[in-house]
């Protein structure tokens, strides 16, 4: 395998190398000379470096059909790696050594890129080279600027030609379907509700297949993911995820809920669950690897988590194809008279995106590529591939797919290697909720054609037994906020509102466990001691400041 | 050689002695430029300790602010209880490293069947190579609700509950000092067997024909052998007492452990690295390392007052 691909590349090489001496030796005449002004695009043979802090596996862009199809066009190639193990830590390396991949996207790490000067602008390259880019970006332009007037990134979630909302949302709270089959698909609305309908479907079905089954688990074993646990009173209480704050829809006030009777409801009823022997105890100490493995065995009635946080989990049960073992997102909250807000509002995530760095060789070549990336046939071919390979168009111009081809858009494997995997995220693109100019949705599963055939009988019988049409039905219309989403607000590396989010972070990993999984007769008391702690932190000037900058938002600087 | 006091002839014998081993001079140059650029050029980051560091900026460009990040490390409440954290792990590891390990070369040295011997070293030897992520991988499994150990004592009725190992924050020293055990005695091992080799056979057979048992011989030969060797290591490992590894705490611990698991080099990550206050880093870092000396120095006085082996 190796040793193949060491003889591809030396033979691309050496193609390269006659083709160049080829193209010099017939006088320079002709155009294709490397140094291409203007918006001639060079197609000579180059490989640059992306390095990306999301998760996935390293990979050479040639070696997936999408990258291939781009190489073509441009003639680059790009080494693409992700980080393994600590993301602060890998940027701290690089930033330390001063020595960078071609483009970062620096995911949570950009302030730090952008307080070592490591992103070079990219005013400029827009100006001269990027006519799509600025078709793309130009109605966020504002929100793209750094305080500085300079442009480093260019984000993921510009929306092009509006707003379509997508068919199937998820919420945070997840409940296997067997258990709403077992008891006729009932309203499930409130978190009494649902921790009720677990507790009844737990005492009529102790074990699967021999083993425990397991109540309700959620993924805080891992630092860098304990905001899984600690986000929920927020979404409990009507709000969509904001971070650490809840945004007053009046007043615009920022008030964080850690310490708030809307955290205490929530770890009170884990608590009383707990005591009840239907919270697993391993959900404060089990690594991601155990937590998935988990999911997929089918004997977890309930958890909490991010759609995003578990797609390998989801994607393998549905791949399975037992459709009672797979997990439906519910629109939880606290009480009856709260309207449910998991639904993203029409949103600009503007601190994540792509960035060339200052050791980049060649960054016109680069931002050429990325205009070339954002015409509409290549974000047709990073989203649904080739037509009639893995989609098709039908009379009505409608671009759809049959099961095969759904079938391997859901499939983990298919997506690496064809390359969906790797650029339908992480590069510059059209955002989530855009339309083509022909009426297609940018993201297949927002296509209802697509997301119809997408569902499974199980879908189906679920979806009837509701009367609803899509996923989407379950949740409530998203409301307008200008502001949204306030967790891409910026803190400095090492400011103030930094240290607090740092401590009060501390505070919560080391008190949630406890207040968890102590006995409900001491679960008053714990409280008052996190509490005790928690109030010798500076609360007050981190609402001040997030308030700010949201108002700020409103008012149009970003 | 016949040495005179004055110090124009003590030059001379200097350079005389410099000429002629002009050779061993050369060679071992490049080993010093090697200790000079890669551990005594670095120091100059201590600067980073009394500033504002700003990654890539010039060096005049940076903010000085004194001893500040001194005081926020000394006052940060934290600080003493990763302290605390960090001096019971590295002693535990010091003591429980170094016991088994010499236990181990002591019974491996008894062994007389090659193959028998050969295999169990190897054995002890491999989790070495293992990465920590690994490792604690296999840990975590071990010690999770259904894992082997709580199948393991369920079974011999010791408990009648799964016990959540990790989740218990007294267990985890134990826990560390054992896996710590486990990945690293093999390794350790070497350094004694090798010095169990250079010792005399003679004396063991003197001691077998004046009557002496195996034990004693292990007691009066073997171990008096080793003990410049064991000296040595003590000495240095004294110097890495505020060093009680970092990979192992960082994937075992939790929140339901983080009082007893985190420790000085977490802590340095969590508020310095990943918060991009290298500032604060350095200057964690220079606070271990007047410790270690201090504590590298007088475990070496201690062995030259002692009339033991040293370290120079």
């Amino acid at each position: 395998m190796h040793r193949k691909k060491w003889l591809q590349s030396s033979l691309a090489a050496v193609m390269a190398t006659t083709l160049l001496l080829a193209g010099c030796s017939n006088g320079n005449a002709g155009e294709g000379s490397s140094k291409s002004g203007g918006s001639e695009v060079s197609t000579e043979p180059v490989t640059y470096s992306y390095f990306g802090f999301g998760n996935n596996r390293d990979v050479m862009a040639s070696d997936t059909t999408i990258g291939k199809i781009l190489q073509e066009q441009t003639g680059v190639d790009w080494k693409m790696e992700f980080v393994v193990g600590d993301a602060s830590t890998k940027s701290g390396v690089m930033i330390a050594g001063g020595d960078y991949p071609d483009v970062i996207s620096p995911v949570g790490e950009l302030a730090k890129f952008l307080d070592a000067g490591a992103l070079i602008p990219l005013n400029d390259l827009i100006e001269e080279y990027g006519p799509n880019i600025k078709r793309v970006y130009g109605d966020y332009m504002n929100k793209i600027t750094h305080e500085d007037g300079n442009i480093y990134i260019l984000p993921y979630t510009a929306n092009v030609n509006g707003y379509l909302s997508p068919p199937d949302p998820t919420s945070t709270f997840w409940m296997q379907r067997r258990v709403l089959k077992e008891f006729g698909y009932p309203e499930v609305k409130t978190l009494d509700q649902y921790f009720d309908l677990i507790e009844q479907y737990q005492a009529k079905y102790p074990t699967v297949d021999g083993k425990d089954t397991i109540g309700f688990v959620t993924f805080a074993g891992t630092a860098g993911e304990f905001f899984t646990i600690t986000n929920q009173p927020m979404h409990l209480a009507g709000y969509p995820n904001e971070g650490a704050v809840m945004v007053d829809m009046e007043t615009h006030e920022a008030k964080l809920y850690q310490g708030t009777e809307d955290e205490k409801r929530w770890l009170a009823k884990l608590n009383e669950m707990n005591s009840k022997g239907l919270v697993d105890p391993e959900t404060f100490t089990a690594n991601k690897d155990q937590y998935l493995a988990k999911l997929t065995s089918g004997r977890v009635l309930g958890f909490v988590n991010y759609s995003w946080q578990i797609n390998d989990a989801t994607t393998n049960l549905r791949t399975a194809g037992d459709d009672d073992l797979r997990y439906v997102a519910l629109p939880i909250v606290y009480d009856e008279s709260i309207t449910d807000a998991y639904v993203d509002p029409p949103s600009f995530v503007n601190n994540r995106g792509l960035g060339i760095s200052v050791s980049a060789k060649d960054p016109a070549r680069i931002i050429k590529y990325w205009d070339n990336l954002l015409t509409d046939e290549n974000q047709k071919l990073v989203q649904w591939g080739e037509e009639g390979v893995t989609y098709s168009v039908n009379e009505e111009g409608r671009m759809v797919m049959s099961e095969e081809q759904l079938t391997n858009r859901n499939d983990n494997d298919f997506k690496r290697k064809y390359g969906f995997a790797y650029f339908d995220y992480e590069w510059p693109r059209y955002g989530d909720n855009s339309v083509y100019d022909d009426g297609n949705a940018h993201v297949p599963f927002n296509q209802p054609e697509v997301a119809a055939i997408n569902y499974t009988e199980g879908d189906k019988a679920l979806l009837d037994a509701y009367k609803l049409k899509t996923f989407g039905d379950f949740y409530a219309e998203p409301v307008e906020r200008p502001w949204y989403p306030a967790w891409s607000i910026e803190r400095e590396p090492g400011s103030p509102e930094q240290l607090f989010s740092q401590r009060a972070g501390d505070l919560q990993q080391k008190y949630y466990s406890r207040l968890v999984l102590s006995s409900p007769a001491e679960f008053e008391n714990v409280w008052n001691e996190y509490l005790a702690e928690y109030n010798k932190l500076d609360a007050a000037d981190f609402e001040e400041f997030m308030t700010n900058k949201i108002k700020n938002r409103i008012d149009g600087k970003w | 050689m016949p040495q005179s006091n004055t110090g124009d002839s003590r030059v001379k014998v200097f350079f005389k002695e410099l000429s002629k081993q002009k050779m061993l001079m050369l060679m071992s140059l490049p080993f010093l430029l090697w200790v000079i650029i890669f551990k005594y050029l670095p120091l100059w980051g201590w600067t980073i300790a009394f500033q504002k560091f700003k990654p890539a900026r010039d060096f005049l460009d940076q903010t000085w602010v004194g001893l500040d990040n001194f005081k926020f490390l000394f006052q940060e409440p934290q600080f003493y209880r990763v302290l605390r954290n960090t001096l019971v792990m590295s002693s535990i590891n010091l003591v429980l490293g170094f016991v088994t390990a010499i236990v181990l070369a002591l019974l491996l040295n008894e062994l007389r069947k090659v193959f028998f011997k050969r295999t169990v070293q190897t054995i002890s030897y491999l989790p070495y190579f293992i990465s920590w992520v690994v490792a604690a991988n296999i840990v975590q499994t071990a010690l999770a609700p259904e894992g082997i150990v709580n199948v393991l004592l369920l079974r011999l009725n010791l408990i009648d509950q799964p016990v959540l190992w990790l989740g218990v924050g007294e267990y985890f020293w134990g826990i560390l000092g054992v896996t710590e055990v486990w990945k690293n005695v093999g390794w350790n091992t070497i350094i004694y067997l090798a010095a169990i080799t250079t010792i005399d056979p003679s004396q063991y057979e003197a001691a077998e024909i004046d009557g002496a048992s195996r034990l004693q011989r292990m007691w009066y030969i073997t171990l008096p052998g080793m003990k410049p060797v064991i000296v040595l290591i003590l000495i240095m490992n004294l110097g890495h007492i505020l060093e009680s590894g970092f990979e192992a705490q960082y994937l075992l611990g939790n929140g339901m452990n983080i009082d007893y698991s985190e420790n000085l080099d977490i802590f340095v990550l969590k508020y310095g690295m990943q918060m991009n206050n290298f500032g604060l880093a350095t200057a964690a870092g220079m606070f271990k390392t007047v410790v270690s000396f201090i504590f590298l120095i007088t475990a070496n006085n201690l062995a030259k007052r002692m009339g033991e082996s040293r370290l120079y």
